[in-house]
C-alpha cells in the first residue's frame, strides 16, 4: 500500500455537480492502485507508514463495501513480513518493531479474521504480540512507551489497549494505573493531551476517551465540557480543526467526530454541513480524499473522511466501530456483541 | 501524512527524461538505505556509517529505524568516550560534550525544515538524556540550558507548534530535577515559565497554547510561594482583570472564552477543589459571578452578535442559580439569550436545543 500522494486532488474532477455523491468505485480504485506506484520516489519516501496504510485502506476498502477489493493472502503475508521476533511489528520489512505498526498489524489480522495466523505463520505468536505490547507500560506511571526507545505519548497507550482489547489479552496490562495516567492528561477544557501537562488536542483526545471506552470507564470523561469544546472544532465552511484557531481538515472528521460520538454529543455539530465538507475533498475523478479541498489527496484522509461519514450515518456505508476505527460488524464479531 | 500539500506540487513527472530521473533518485535512495541496514547489522558503528544515516535523514526524516540506528552508534561512541582508557575523565567528558554538540547542531535545521516531525524531537531529547547521564551535571545544564532558548526560538516561529510547547515542558522538567543540579539542590523554572506565558499571550492574544500552558502553571506558582487565602484571591484578581482587557479586545476569539470558562470554574462548586482559590465561602462565590455578570453583560452593548457573550451570560447565570437558588435575572431575559444563542450559532443548534431543555427554559 503506498503512501504517495495524489495523483488527485480534493475539488477536481469534472464540474461541480449541484448534489455531491460519495464516488465509491473511484476510491476503490484509487486504494487498489497505490501498490503499482513503484515507479515514483514518493513511494519508497514513505516506506515508514506502510503497514498503517494497509489498515488504512483496507478499513476504507470495508466501509465502503468492498473487502475483497484487496487480495487477503497478500495482504495476511505482508502484515507477517513486517514481524520481529519480539512479536512486534515494523512498517515494513527491515524497519524496527513500534507500537504505531504492531496495533496496525493486529488490526489488519482482525479485519480479515486472520489473527491465528500469528500463531501459525508469525515469527512470534499471538501471545508474544501481546507480551511485547505490554512491555511497553512504564509500570509506575501506567504510560505506554511507543518503542524500547522511550518516547510517551497517550496514542500509544490508546494502541496498546485497542490491540490487547482485540486479541483479548487486555489483562497483561494495568489497566486501572493506565487510566489514572490518562486522567493526569486531563485538562480544563474537559479535553486530553499527548502528556500531563500537554495542551488538549482533538487526536490526542480520541486516544484518550477510545482508551476509556475500552476500559469502561467514561464515566471519568466531562461529557459537556468536552462536547462543547469538541463542538467548537466546527469551523463556518462544516469542516472541524483540531485545536482552537487552527484551519479544519479532514482527517478530524474522525478524531472530533468519533469522540463525540463516544460522549453521546454527535448531533452538537451539524452533520450535513460536515458531509458537504467531505465530499467536497474528493477527487471525482480519480478518487481519494484530501485535508481540504484543493489539496493533494491521500488514503490517510480517504479514510479518516469515509469513516466519518460512515459515523454520519452516510446512506450506502458499513457502519463504524467509534472506538476502533474498524467495521462495526467486525468488531462485533470478535466482542460477540 | 501529507497535510496541506496545495494543488500544483507532486506533479507526475511527464518525459521520458523525467521518469529516468525518478528512477535513478529511486535506486539511489534504495542503496544508500541497503547500505546503511547492512552495516548496521553488521554492527559497523563507525563514523563513516554515522555520516551515511545523515546523508539518508537528511533525505527522509520520517524514517524512524533510522533514527534509531543514529542511537545505537551514538551510544556505542559515548560509552566507548567515557571508556576506562586511563585517559583523564576531563578530556573524555570534553570529547562528549563536543560530540553531543555537533549531534544538536545537525539536529538544527531539520527542525527547522520539518517542525513538525515527531521522530527528530525525540531524538534530540534521546540525545539530550544521553547528555545527562554521560556527563557531569554542570555541563549537562549547560547543554539543557540551552534547549530553553531553541524551544523560545521555534515557538517565535510557530507560537501553536505543540511539539514546541512539549519540548519546552520537558526541558523545564530536566532542568528542575536532581539529576542536573551541581550541589544537589531543587531548583524551580515555575514563574520564569509563568512570565513567558504572560509575554506570549501579550504578544498574540489569540493564542490557547499559551493560555493553556497558564492554567497548568498557576497552581504550581501558588503552591510555590505558599500563598494563603488572600494571596490567592489577589492572584485571581488579576487574572480576572486579564482576562478582562483580553475580552474586551477580542470578544470573538474563543481561546479567551475557554480561559474565561476555565476561571469560573474556581466559583463552581463542581470544579473549586482544583482551582486556584479552594476556599472560598458561597457568599464570596456568589459576589464574583454576580460581578462577572455585569462586566459580560457590559460587553453585550455594541457586540449583540457575538454568540460567546451570551454563552457565558448562560452558564453564568446557571452556576449563579446553582449558589443562591434563584436566577440572576428574569427568566424571560435567560429565554432571550438561549434564543440568540441559537440564531447567531446554527451549527451547533442541537447543543442550543440540549440546553434549552436542561434549563426547562420558557
Amino acid at each position: 500500500m503506498s503512501l504517495v500522494s495524489g495523483p488527485g486532488r480534493g475539488g477536481s474532477g469534472g464540474s461541480v455537480p449541484d448534489e455531491l455523491k460519495l464516488v465509491v468505485d473511484r476510491h476503490v480504485k484509487y486504494i487498489q492502485s497505490l501498490d503499482t506506484r513503484q515507479d515514483e520516489l514518493e513511494y519508497w519516501l514513505t516506506e515508514h507508514l506502510r503497514l498503517n496504510g494497509v489498515y488504512w485502506g483496507l478499513t476504507a476498502l470495508h466501509l465502503l463495501g468492498h473487502p475483497e477489493a484487496l487480495p487477503r493472502d497478500a495482504t495476511i503475508d505482508f502484515v507477517l513480513s513486517c514481524q520481529h521476533e519480539n512479536g512486534g511489528f515494523g512498517a515494513a520489512p527491515g524497519h524496527d518493531a513500534h507500537m504505531l505498526y504492531t496495533v496496525s498489524a493486529v488490526q489488519i489480522l482482525a479485519t480479515v479474521d486472520a489473527v491465528e495466523e500469528l500463531d501459525r505463520k508469525g515469527k512470534a505468536g499471538g501471545e508474544k504480540v501481546g507480551e511485547y505490547i505490554a512491555s511497553l507500560q512504564d509500570p509506575m506511571t501506567g504510560s505506554f512507551a511507543g518503542d524500547e526507545w522511550g518516547e510517551i505519548d497517550t496514542r500509544f497507550l490508546f494502541g496498546a489497549f485497542n490491540a490487547l482489547s482485540l486479541l483479548h489479552l487486555l489483562s497483561l496490562v494495568d489497566v486501572p494505573k493506565a487510566v489514572a495516567h490518562v486522567q493526569g492528561c486531563g485538562n480544563f477544557d474537559g479535553g486530553y493531551g499527548v502528556s500531563p501537562g500537554a495542551e488538549s488536542h482533538a487526536g490526542q483526545i480520541y486516544t484518550c476517551v477510545g482508551a476509556l471506552a475500552i476500559a469502561g470507564r467514561l464515566d471519568l470523561v466531562d461529557r459537556d465540557r468536552l462536547g462543547g469544546w469538541l463542538s467548537e472544532r466546527q469551523l463556518p465552511n462544516g469542516g472541524l480543526n483540531g485545536r482552537p484557531e487552527k484551519l479544519e481538515d479532514v482527517c478530524y472528521s474522525w478524531w472530533v467526530l468519533t469522540s463525540l460520538a463516544m460522549i453521546d454529543r454527535i448531533h452538537w455539530i451539524d452533520g450535513e454541513k460536515l458531509t458537504q465538507f467531505i465530499l467536497q475533498c474528493q477527487d471525482l475523478d480519480k478518487g481519494g480524499i484530501a485535508d481540504r479541498p484543493g489539496d493533494m489527496v491521500d488514503v490517510f484522509h480517504t479514510v479518516f473522511g469515509i469513516a466519518g461519514l460512515s459515523l454520519l450515518g452516510f446512506p450506502g456505508l458499513q457502519a463504524v466501530d467509534p472506538i476502533y476505527c474498524m467495521p462495526k460488524a467486525i468488531t462485533s464479531r470478535i466482542f460477540g456483541r | 501524512m501529507s497535510h496541506g500539500i496545495p494543488r500544483g506540487s507532486g506533479v507526475q513527472p511527464a518525459t521520458a527524461e523525467d521518469r529516468q530521473k525518478e528512477l535513478q533518485k529511486i535506486k539511489d535512495y534504495k542503496g544508500l538505505v541497503e547500505s546503511v541496514h547492512l552495516r548496521i547489522q553488521e554492527r559497523q558503528y563507525t563514523i563513516d556509517t554515522l555520516d551515511l544515516t545523515t546523508k539518508l535523514l537528511r533525505w527522509n526524516p520520517e524514517f524512524y529505524t533510522i533514527w534509531n540506528h543514529r542511537r545505537l552508534i551514538m551510544r556505542h561512541i559515548l560509552s566507548a568516550g567515557s571508556g576506562e582508557d586511563g585517559q583523564g575523565f576531563k578530556t573524555s567528558h570534553d570529547a562528549s560534550v563536543n560530540i553531543i554538540s555537533d549531534e544538536l547542531s545537525f539536529l538544527l535545521p531539520l527542525m527547522r525544515k520539518y517542525p513538525k516531525c515527531y521522530w527528530i524531537w525525540n531524538y534530540r531529547l534521546w540525545l539530550l538524556e544521553q547528555s545527562t547521564h554521560y556527563l557531569p551535571a554542570v555541563a549537562g545544564r549547560q547543554l539543557w540550558q540551552q534547549e530553553l532558548a531553541l524551544a523560545s526560538k521555534m515557538l517565535s516561529l510557530d507560537s501553536r507548534n505543540f511539539h514546541g510547547w512539549g519540548y519546552r515542558r520537558t526541558v523545564v522538567n530536566a532542568l528542575e530535577s536532581p539529576e542536573l543540579q551541581s550541589d544537589g539542590s531543587a531548583s524551580t523554572l515555575t514563574e520564569q515559565e509563568f512570565d513567558y506565558t504572560t509575554k506570549m499571550i501579550n504578544t498574540n492574544l489569540s493564542n490557547f497554547s499559551a493560555w493553556h500552558t497558564r492554567s497548568k502553571l498557576i497552581p504550581k506558582v501558588l503552591t510555590k510561594k505558599q500563598a494563603d487565602k488572600v494571596a490567592r484571591r489577589k492572584f485571581l484578581d488579576e487574572e480576572l482583570e486579564l482576562i478582562q482587557r483580553a475580552l474586551w479586545a477580542g470578544s470573538e476569539d474563543q481561546s479567551l472564552w475557554f480561559y474565561h470558562q476555565n476561571l469560573m470554574s474556581t466559583f463552581d462548586p463542581k470544579y473549586a477543589a482544583d482551582s486556584m482559590a479552594p476556599d472560598l465561602s458561597g457568599e464570596e462565590r456568589l459576589e464574583y459571578v454576580t460581578q462577572e455578570i455585569g462586566r459580560i453583560q457590559e460587553m453585550l452593548d455594541g457586540a449583540e452578535d457575538c454568540k460567546w457573550i451570551y454563552q457565558s451570560l448562560i452558564s453564568l447565570s446557571i452556576l449563579y442559580k446553582c449558589l443562591s437558588g434563584k436566577w440572576p435575572v428574569g427568566q424571560s431575559v435567560i429565554g432571550h439569550w438561549v434564543d440568540e444563542l441559537a440564531k447567531l450559532d446554527p451549527l451547533r443548534a442541537n447543543r442550543w436545543a440540549d440546553l434549552r431543555r436542561d434549563l426547562g427554559a420558557p
